[in-house]
């Protein structure tokens, strides 16, 4: 037991490939950035159509978070990667296929919309009316009334759980590995098959992948603590 | 379209069989996450030379991503435990695992949120500690994170389907092998994909629903 | 003596679902005179209020500003036609309001504050915003805290803030909603005065208040709402030294020390 106890810690091997698994990480940070955008984006404009006046848009705002809050991450990206393809192809009549790139970065950014959606549409109607009367009283029109009181005090309150989101974020990109992106955990995968030394390449992906987390929590913890600190005051 | 007929329906023993296995691997997996949040919480908190590991250990479950946790449960585990000796075991371990880094701070959480009054109650009633913990702090603690546990409980199901990386015979594996067999993924990933997001929505709608239940039955603050 | 009146208030209905809150309200409000508007809670003033610049749209009757309808136009064909919302907005610039909650903006500074409205309604250059925001605020004595955040400003301060924001977009009339009921007593003088400055100015405002000193003292008339009518008005003299209502009576002696 000890000998394999041994192995899975020497963690040399892992430490000779490092250039590898290095791209491998900067492949993650890369999906990341990129859902994140779509996760934003296409989050913020389901939590509109949520509070939206007319209710097929609210309707449609709410379908939108169900579906893609519950459900799990590489079912959708399966999905993504093999059947929207083919169904764009249908429409177009012609044959469609995604870099597995893009595919993780529309799965991901979706499902995570949904959840960008929920905290959005709280901090939204978390703002005191009287805000908004405010703004109203004095003329202005709904959209600015959206990016001048609304939003700024929204990324204020949600900052901290948004963050909170990233991190979940970004270690769901382990799983673009299962369609073929070359993250870390591909690499990881392609060397073992090269070098068949599961032990230690599997232990180090984890530490490295649990050090990276814990200074992005810690520090994500840290800050909150102070930031609602100073919008509570 | 008779494809749904085709591909889905007349297959559904072997989705079945799948949603079974899922169903079964998130069960153990939650009481293991549950027992072992509990655990984790009390040595944290109780017992003072194994703070620092308890510590660790609960900042490693839960900022590991689900998917290397679970490769190194079930591929270097075993090399130096002997543990998990099955696929099977590796799934629910690792997910529970996971799930347990979580609760074991939404317990902690719960326990410093309770009170101090309630305890001065107890012990002025002549209730011993272990007395006060069980009857009076921990049911409190239970009922206020009702909706976190639920919560939790969906993402282990949610991340169950990477267990199907691992040859868990799961609903997401048995899709998969029913794509290799037809070479036609639309109808069947889409009704995987709709299973899997009912199943969660029905868990979610049970946690809402309890938690209003609760609040109104006990006023208590439902996270 | 300019003929229009500033405000005119015409035949207002508002129905909250079953219950119909104001029924039937008009009254006129001439170019530089203080309107005060009292009852009891229930009575309707708020509501009056809120209508007046279309926050709530009343059910019938109009609101004139300097003769032009708020809530409808004359379109080109002659035919009249609600109002869109960007044209409501727009005539909105002309009536500064000052609301019981103050409803300042917590994500900006007192001075962000002030010519926020200036900048992205009236579409005043940055420089001149600022300069005539720092004007009014010296009137309400509030140029010191002009780069505070609200939230360590006192109610009295936040309210005299907010009363400079109105200023500040040179409105052609102020709308007060109960600007003194959520102040701590020893706060209500402070705003209490800057209404009374800005009332000795020639300031047209609607005040809808509790404070019967200050109706008395202030108003060039006062307005007794009653259960969504008007009940009895007239110069501040008759309506606290010569009732004629009984229900005035009632309301009165409440106040009677």
């Amino acid at each position: 037991m000890s000998d394999a106890l041994k192995q899975s810690l020497d963690l040399s091997m892992f430490w000779e490939y490092r250039a590898i698994l290095l791209q491998g990480l900067i492949f993650n940070a890369l999906v990341f950035l990129c859902a994140a955008s779509v996760a934003l984006s296409v989050g913020l404009g389901a939590a509109l159509l949520r509070i939206n006046r007319f209710w097929p848009m609210r309707w449609i705002g709410t379908l939108h978070v169900e579906v893609f809050r519950n459900a799990p991450d590489y079912i959708m990206l399966v999905w993504v990667h093999f059947v929207l393809p083919l169904l764009i192809g249908m429409v177009i009549r012609r044959r469609v296929e995604f870099h597995p790139f893009v595919s993780a970065v529309i799965a991901l950014g979706f499902v995570y919309s949904g959840y960008f959606a929920e905290a959005f549409r709280a901090g939204i109607q978390a703002i005191p009316q009287g805000n908004l009367d405010a703004g109203r009283a004095f003329g202005m029109s709904e959209r600015l009334i959206l990016w001048r009181i609304t939003l700024p005090q929204v990324v204020r309150r949600m900052l901290p759980e948004a963050l909170n989101l990233f991190i979940s974020m970004f270690k769901a990109t382990t799983i673009v590995s299962l369609i073929a992106v070359p993250d870390l955990m591909y690499n990881v995968s392609m060397v073992i098959q090269q070098e068949m030394r599961p032990l230690p390449l599997y232990t180090g992906a984890a530490i490295t992948y649990f050090l990276i987390i814990l200074l992005l929590s810690s520090g994500v913890r840290v800050f909150s603590e102070r930031w609602r600190r100073k919008i509570l005051a | 379209m008779g494809n749904w007929e085709r591909l889905v329906w007349n297959q559904r023993d072997v989705l079945l069989a799948g949603l079974s296995v899922t169903v079964e691997v998130c069960a153990i997996a939650f009481v293991a996450a549950v027992v072992g949040g509990l655990v984790l919480c009390l040595i944290r908190l109780y017992v003072a030379p194994l703070r620092p590991l308890a510590i660790l250990l609960i900042e490693f479950f839960r900022d590991t991503p689900i998917f290397v946790q679970l490769m190194w449960v079930a591929y270097v585990w075993p090399e130096i435990f002997g543990f998990p000796n099955t696929f099977f075991n590796a799934g629910w371990l690792a997910l529970g695992l996971q799930s347990s880094g979580y609760l074991a701070e939404t317990f902690r959480a719960g326990i410093e949120a309770v009170p101090r009054g309630q305890r001065d109650a107890a012990f002025s009633a002549g209730m011993s500690q272990p007395q006060t913990f069980t009857r009076i702090v921990m049911p409190q603690v239970l009922l206020a994170s009702a909706p976190s546990i639920v919560n939790q409980f969906t993402v282990i199901v949610k991340s169950s389907t990477l267990i199907s990386v691992i040859t868990v015979p799961d609903l997401m594996s048995q899709s998969q092998k029913l794509v290799n067999v037809w070479y036609e993924p639309i109808e069947i990933l889409t009704a995987t994909a709709a299973i899997y997001i009912a199943f969660v929505f029905l868990i979610s709608l049970t946690g809402k629903l309890l938690a209003d239940r609760l609040r109104r039955r006990y006023g208590l603050a439902a996270s | 003596m300019n003929d229009v009146p500033r405000i005119r208030i015409a035949d207002i209905h508002k129905s909250f679902g079953p219950l119909e809150v104001l029924r039937g309200v008009s009254f006129d409000v001439h170019r530089g005179s203080v309107v005060s508007v009292v009852g009891a809670s229930g009575s309707g003033k708020s509501t009056l209020l809120r209508c007046v610049n279309h926050l709530e749209p009343p059910d019938s009757g109009e609101i004139f500003i300097e003769g032009e309808s708020l809530g409808s136009r004359v379109d080109e064909r002659g035919q009249r036609r609600p109002r869109s919302l960007a044209e409501i907005n727009a005539m909105r610039r002309e009536l500064g309001v000052v609301f019981q909650q103050f409803n300042l903006w917590p994500h900006m500074t007192v001075l962000g504050n002030v010519i926020e409205a200036p900048i992205r309604v009236r579409k005043m250059p940055r420089k001149d915003a600022i300069a005539y925001g720092e004007e009014c605020l010296r009137r309400v004595k509030m140029i010191d805290k002009a780069n505070e955040y609200p939230a360590r400003l006192s109610g009295g301060q936040q309210q005299r803030a907010a009363i400079a924001r109105a200023l500040a977009m040179r409105p052609k009339a102020m709308l007060f909603d109960e600007a003194t009921s959520s102040l701590d007593p020893e706060l209500t003088d402070e705003v209490l005065g800057v209404m009374r400055e800005l009332a000795a100015d020639g300031t047209t405002m609607i005040v809808v208040t509790h404070e019967m000193g200050f109706a008395r003292e202030v108003s060039d008339r006062v307005i007794f709402l009653h259960q969504g009518v008007i009940e009895e008005e007239g110069a501040p003299a008759d309506i606290f030294d010569a009732p004629k209502s009984e229900r005035l009576r009632q309301f009165l002696s409440k106040y009677r020390k």
